[in-house]
Order: structure tokens, then sequence, then C-alpha cells
């Protein structure tokens, strides 16, 4: 499993300064620091003094109780203070509420090429906010060879062996008003809840490979409609030959599971063969996870339908034929 | 399953653009192994054309081409020769 390496701060403020209403005020020297993690750290304890466990490789983030704290030590005491987070190798500072920097701040930033941020928005926010831009840039994910199709709103990954016809399954299903996400190449993170998102990879994304053809540009040939650029990956659909399977499902009772990037998701194995219309079959796994998502379990419901009419069947015949139990009584 | 893995550095001036990439998955093709050429952490199918180019490996940037299965060893012999031959370009 591969992590996201992260992001440095130079390019958070260049792709996300706007969103996340990020200013810079002191140690541009540091702006090619990296953000190894996701998540950040209010160092309220660690400006008190306590190091210990002191999460510094994390966004430090200074609201207004630190902010608060720290004007209310003297310019002696804030030094110190801020002297012990700034020892450490923090990859940035951001001041929330559009608070004003201390100098003593200012000059331990540029000091120490550590590059201080302040933001408009309430600590709170800010936090949502940044693990939701760049949740991305640090959630493990992987590179997976198969076709991802948005087919009826479900994120659809067909997997199989090269040349078993991916690709010819997605451009049928892209020709019948489905949107491709990615071919070949998929990109799958794993997001927040154990949702996995896929996507292609610039430069091949929304392009594909024909056998006999060559390389197609989907969204110019089919429009825009026929593409979208990430989609939740629900079910895999497994395409293998026809010979090679000996337990495909037949009733549909047991759900197959497979795990990618340690979630689990539906799989479905279809086997094939020349002439076989694999497509029609994509669309029917997508409005059968959409009726299972809605609580309707066709094969479930057939089967008590079933076991229901054999009772009555059965009672019926019990009251028609008697036996010892149910015989009339004697002498009648 | 037998496996052998050799890292190369991509010597033509254009980088691994359609035309080498096509040579290396068609060449990748004969060998019954399942070939992979992994770059930067990432693995993508050696046998997949869109695959190849979604590396968009440049002059100068190592690959590691990996070939598990029978004939792996012939594999990565040729594979990674037609990579360090620039694939015959300029």
């Amino acid at each position: 499993m591969n992590y996201g390496e992260g992001i440095t701060v130079a390019r958070l403020l260049e792709e996300y300064g706007e969103k996340l209403a990020l200013e810079l005020r002191a140690g541009a020297g540091g702006l090619e620091r990296m953000l190894h993690n996701g998540e950040v750290h209010r160092p309220g304890l660690a400006l008190a003094g306590f190091v210990d466990l002191y999460t510094f490789d994390r966004v430090q983030v200074l609201g207004n109780t630190e902010m608060f704290y720290l004007g209310r030590l003297s310019k002696k005491e804030r030094r110190i203070a801020l002297e012990t987070i700034y020892q450490f190798d923090l990859p940035c500072v951001v001041l929330t509420n559009n608070a004003d920097p201390f100098p003593e701040m200012i000059e331990l930033s540029d000091s120490n090429d550590i590059p201080l941020m302040v933001t408009r928005f309430a600590t709170t926010k800010f936090v949502h906010l940044f693990s939701y831009y760049l949740e991305d840039y640090f959630s493990p994910w992987t590179v997976v060879h198969g076709s991802l199709v948005d087919v009826y709103g479900v994120g659809l990954l067909f997997v199989g062996k090269s040349g078993i016809g991916k690709s010819e399954v997605a451009l049928d299903l892209i020709e019948r008003g489905h949107r491709l996400v990615a071919d070949d190449v998929v990109r799958i993170v794993r997001r927040a809840r154990g949702i996995l998102v896929g996507m292609g990879k610039e430069p091949v994304r929304h392009y594909m490979e024909i056998r006999g053809v060559g390389i197609v540009d989907v969204q110019r040939m089919f429009g825009i409609q026929a593409v979208r650029d990430q989609k939740r990956v629900e079910v895999e659909v497994k395409l293998v030959e026809w010979n090679e399977v000996d337990d495909y499902e037949r009733i549909g009772l047991r759900e197959h599971r497979t795990t990618i990037l340690d979630v689990e998701i539906q799989s479905v194995t279809v086997p094939i063969y020349p002439g076989k219309n694999i497509t029609v079959i994509a669309e029917v796994i997508a409005l059968n996870y959409l009726l299972k998502v809605h609580g309707i379990h066709p094969v479930e419901e057939f089967n008590e339908k079933l076991i229901r009419l054999m009772q009555e069947r059965k009672a019926l015949k019990e009251r028609l034929s008697p036996g010892p139990a149910v015989g009339l009584p004697e002498g009648v | 399953m037998e496996a052998v893995e050799r890292t190369v550095t991509i010597r033509n001036k254009l980088g691994l653009h359609v035309r080498p990439a096509s040579l290396f998955v068609e060449r990748a093709s004969k060998f019954k192994s399942d070939v992979y050429i992994i770059k930067d952490g990432e693995r993508v199918n050696g046998k997949s054309i869109m695959g190849v180019l979604s590396l968009a490996a440049e002059q100068g940037s190592d690959l590691t081409i990996r070939a598990e299965g029978e004939d792996c060893e012939e594999a990565v012999k040729a594979l990674s020769e037609l990579v360090e031959e620039g694939f015959y370009e300029e």
C-alpha cells in the first residue's frame, strides 16, 4: 500500500491558498518544507513547556486559546514559549481568526525558515477545510489495471487479464450513455470512512486503447457527457474466460467480496465468451446494486415467495388428504 | 513464482512517448510472463500501452522492469536492452 507523499507548503499556498484563505506572513525561506501528515496539531501544551509526544511534524494551528495564552505572558516568557515549539522542525504554523502574529513569531519564523500563515477562518472551520481539500495527498492509494465506468451512477471497476476485453466493454457502455472515469490505469484512493475513489491519471486520462484501432480520445469522440473525473468504486466486475471459472454465481443469494486498500466491496465474476453481451450484464449488475442499496433484495424476496407458495400447497394437501391425525372421528 | 527485476534509465531524448511505449508493449506481450514497470513506487502493467504511457517517463528517469513467470529472465533482458538502447532513437 502506498501512502500519498504529502505536499509542500509552497504548493499548499499555490493551490489551496485561496480556498483556505491563507496568507504568508513570514518564513518564506521554508516554503519547500513538506507536509507528510494530513492532521493538524494545536500546540497548547507544547507552548506551556510540555513537549513529550509533541507531534511537531503536523501543521501547527494556533487559535484563540493559544494566542490569548501567549498574549498574557510577559515578553520574555512569550519568547521562551515560542522558542519551545520553534526548536522543532515544524512544517508550518497557521494562525486562525485573522490573528495578528506576535513580533517574536515573525522573527522566529524567519530565522528558522518555518512558514507562518494567517487565515480568516476560525480554527474548527479551518481544520475541517484543511482535511477536506488535502485528504488525497495523504491517503493510501494504489493503481489498478482495469477500467472504471459510471453505470447508472454506480462505479463499476472492470478487471481481468490483458486482452480479455475490459476496454471494449467500457467503450460499449460509453456508447450507451454511461461515463468513462479511467481505462487501463485506475488510480484508487481510500478516503475517510472507507470510501474508495477511482480516477484516471494524467496524461492518459480519458484516452483508451482499442485493440486493432489504436489510441482513442473518448472525450473528443463522445463528448463531455461521456467522461467524468472521479467516481466512488462500488462493485468490482471480474471478467474471466468461460472455461476458467468453476464457481460463478448462479443465484445471487451469496454476495462475493473483494478487498482494495483494506476496504471490502462487492465483487461479481462474469464468465465471457464470444458474442456474449457483457454490456447489458454490466447494466444489470449496476441496477441490482442500486436495488440492494435501496433495501430491495430480489432473490431473497423471490425465495420468500417460493417458500410461502410451497407451504400453502402443503397445507392444502394436508387438508384434502386426511391422515391419521386429522381424520374424522370414528363412528361418523 | 519465479521473478526477476532490473532497474534501467531512460536514455532517449523524448522519453517514453508513444512510439517507444508501443515498442515496449509489443515486445513485452511476446513473453508469457507478467511484465510490470515500476516508477517512483507506482507499478503499471508492462503489456498495457495506456499503463506504460501513464508513467510519462522522461529522459533520465529510472524504471524498474519486473517479470514474473517462466520466461521472466529473457523478458527482463530483452526489455531492459530496449530501454538502454534508447529504443533505437536519437
